[in-house]
């Protein structure tokens, strides 16, 4: 999928909002280290695709009408076999129809379940004054009540992304503590750097998030990914 | 200097200044600009009320009744008419093809209503449509010292300033020219431009930016018009000399407060904070900061390190110093062994201390050879990137009082060694009970060009600014 062809489809169903799927396929297409996330649209394609990620798998509900996916029951974690995936798609499709009278459903979204890493997250607005303005700070409960948040206008150099990194006050965190080992600062900075660039080559996106971005000892990876394009 | 070719180089380096609509009893605008007119430049007046025609001409100016009969292009004019009246001014401006004006006149957008948006946008239309540098509306103008040209009858018209400085408010330009001359600091440039709506911020910083005279610019920002090209010119200028950027509206109250001021919308101030320090400026909260941080980049050596040495004269003062500068993210490391052998050599101990911070009253017990002697060995200390030293007005006014030349030796003590030493050297003297003494020899001080601080946490505020400047 290239970015055009992602865009002009999104564009001809009405839509602003990429799905999951399209949005990783983009950002992997730019460099960013995400998890690999396919679309299946039966349970038999569920299956071998994930069998193909490699078990545990996560299963996602796509659908342009439903926005918290876990909130109607469109997400299952940490399915271990080909009976499980199976069984996860069909409860998947049913739960999202019912909370939903009438969505669409584009499928569902097959990805191999990532880690446990130290969750960040990286986003993007566009500001009225400012244009593309990047987003960092670590995830969950930091960003959420703390707003401990660190910003820079669209383009980065490599020390705009080191400071980022360093002017949140969490930042100790991503030191290691409590026996937690330290995240790959490189691979973070690398993540904000690539994600800076696609934005500054790609004006039509007007949002994204990465939320979260699993930091690791050794790398990152982004586990979901949102992209809001601009409408015309 | 001037920027030759610059748009806005004509009413910045102004010949030719004309006041409009200016009026009595004060004629506040006449008298503003009269030290323009002593300097040598052709000042007139333009006012057709002929009631108020003897007191512009008793001052001196030559008034016309129509801008038209000036017989030469004026380079920057100040408005003061009202505001149903300024389309017209500003057509008559650029018949004479006028370069700038600054327009006094308010009553636009700001205040929300259907004429005075309507005016706005007309007098922008014309404006732009001329290419005419038009200043404000809603703004005190231009203050150019050199040229004799204010904002404040107050304000001093020296020709050595070195500080440009913008301020979307008319009252904090004016503030900050009052203030700063008060400490000694003198501005190249300055304008007010309230409204922006057609000259914005930035093109005034791109002009300071070029302007070899200015070696530091200062402002006083609300909101900018064009984001983008704020923070494209901002990084440009950061490259070539200091900006201090103090932002109003910090708050979501304040936010709101900047709306009826100038109407400037609020990006969120996080987003401002990423941008100004990914452009290497300077930040500042307030009047009191900027002009603190301006001492230390005019006044002292550039900052390498963060290792200070703190030099109280007694014990509690020594511990307020160092809670002040700890506090500021600055450390205060041991002495080098050659600065314990060699301070251990004449110290007084008993009272006093040679850790650092040094408590050192009951050693110099007055004298400026134990003082200079202090500073001399402190200066040469490997571990020490920079000094700061107080002096207590609370011990030693009586005696400077009494013997004003022991006041004099301690500025030439200071003075000396900040010239001789290559580390920054900061100074502070807190008023005490003595405000009133203490206010009246501080230009002393800055005559020496010593930085000059009135407490422990405002000379440590202006130093890690400079700090992280230099480490940007």
């Amino acid at each position: 999928m290239s970015f055009e062809s992602v865009i002009a489809q999104a564009r001809t169903e009405g839509r602003t909002l990429l799905n999951e799927v399209e949005a990783k396929s983009l950002l992997k297409d730019a460099g960013v280290n995400v998890a690999t996330t396919t679309l299946a649209t039966s349970a038999a394609e569920a299956q071998a695709q994930a069998d193909a990620a490699g078990y545990p798998v996560v299963l996602k509900v796509v659908s342009p009408d439903i926005a918290h996916k876990s909130d109607v029951g469109g997400v299952k974690l940490n399915l271990k076999d080909r009976d499980a995936v199976a069984a996860a798609y069909d409860e998947i499709v049913a739960n999202s129809k019912k909370a939903v009278a009438n969505a669409r459903i584009a499928g569902v979204a097959v990805q191999h379940m990532a880690p446990q890493g130290t969750e960040v997250i990286v986003g993007m607005t566009t500001d009225p004054q400012f244009g593309p303005v990047l987003m960092f700070g670590l995830g969950g409960i930091m960003v959420e009540v703390l707003k401990d948040v660190s910003f820079r206008l669209v383009p980065l150099a490599e020390k705009d992304a080191d400071q980022m990194i360093g002017e949140i006050k969490g930042r100790p965190v991503l030191e290691g503590v409590r026996g937690q080992p330290a995240s790959d600062i490189k691979a973070l900075k690398d993540t904000i750097l690539k994600v800076s660039a696609f934005v500054e080559k790609h004006p039509e996106v007007r949002e994204l998030d990465l939320n979260p971005v699993f930091a690791y000892p050794d790398g990152a990876m982004a586990v979901d990914a949102r992209i809001v394009i601009s409408e015309s | 200097m001037a920027v030759p070719g610059h748009r806005l180089d004509r009413m910045f380096n102004p010949e030719v200044v004309a006041v409009l609509g200016d009026k009595g009893p004060g004629y506040m605008w006449l008298h503003n600009n009269l030290p323009f007119k002593d300097k040598g430049g052709r000042l007139y007046s333009v006012q057709l009320d002929d009631k108020e025609i003897p007191g512009i001409e008793a001052l001196g100016v030559q008034n016309f009744k129509s801008m038209a009969d000036i017989p030469e292009p004026i380079d920057y004019a100040l408005v003061a008419v009202p505001r149903q009246v300024s389309p017209y001014v500003l057509k008559d401006l650029i018949a004479n093809k006028a370069n700038g004006a600054g327009f006094f006149t308010s009553g636009f957008a700001e205040t929300g209503e259907e004429l005075g948006v309507k005016l706005q946008a007309q007098l922008t239309e014309m404006a732009r449509e001329a290419r005419f540098n038009l200043v404000g509306p809603n703004c005190m103008g231009l203050y150019l010292p050199k040229a004799g040209v204010r904002f404040s009858a107050d304000a001093p018209v020296a020709g050595d300033g070195r500080v440009g400085f913008l301020s979307q408010s008319g009252t904090h330009g004016i503030m900050f020219s009052l203030v700063s001359a008060a400490n000694g600091i003198h501005l190249s440039r300055c304008a007010s431009f309230g409204n922006a709506i057609v000259l914005d911020v930035s093109d005034y910083l791109e002009y300071l930016m070029l302007d070899d005279e200015t070696e530091v610019i200062g402002m006083y920002v609300e909101g900018v018009k064009d984001g983008r090209r704020f923070f494209d010119t901002l990084r440009e200028a950061c490259k070539r000399k200091p900006v201090i950027v103090w932002k109003g509206g910090q708050t979501e109250a304040g936010a709101r407060a900047t709306m009826s001021h100038t109407g400037s919308l609020a990006a969120p101030q996080a987003v401002w904070d990423g941008m100004m320090r990914q452009c290497g400026a300077i930040t500042t909260n307030n009047l009191d900061e900027t002009i603190d941080t301006l001492k230390m980049l005019l006044n002292a050596r550039r900052p390498r390190g963060n290792g200070m040495a703190l030099l109280a004269q007694t014990g509690g003062q020594s511990v307020s110093i160092t809670d002040a500068f700890a506090k500021a993210g600055l450390r205060v490391p041991r002495f080098s062994d050659a600065t314990y052998t060699e301070l251990g050599e004449f110290f007084n101990i008993v009272g006093g201390s040679y850790q650092n911070p040094l408590d050192m009253a009951g050693t110099i017990q007055g004298s400026m050879d134990t003082l200079d002697r202090i500073l001399r060995i402190i200066d040469a200390d490997p571990n020490i990137d920079a000094m700061a030293m107080e002096l207590s007005a609370m011990f030693a006014a009586r005696q400077w009082k009494g013997k004003p030349e022991t006041l004099d030796r301690t500025i030439e003590t200071l003075a000396a060694h900040k010239e001789r030493s290559q580390k920054p050297f900061l100074v502070i003297l807190h008023p005490a009970h003595e405000a009133e003494y203490v206010a009246s020899i501080q230009p002393k001080f800055h005559a020496a060009g010593i930085p000059l601080y009135q407490s422990f946490e405002r000379a440590a505020a202006a130093f890690a600014r400079v700090l992280a400047y230099e480490h940007r």
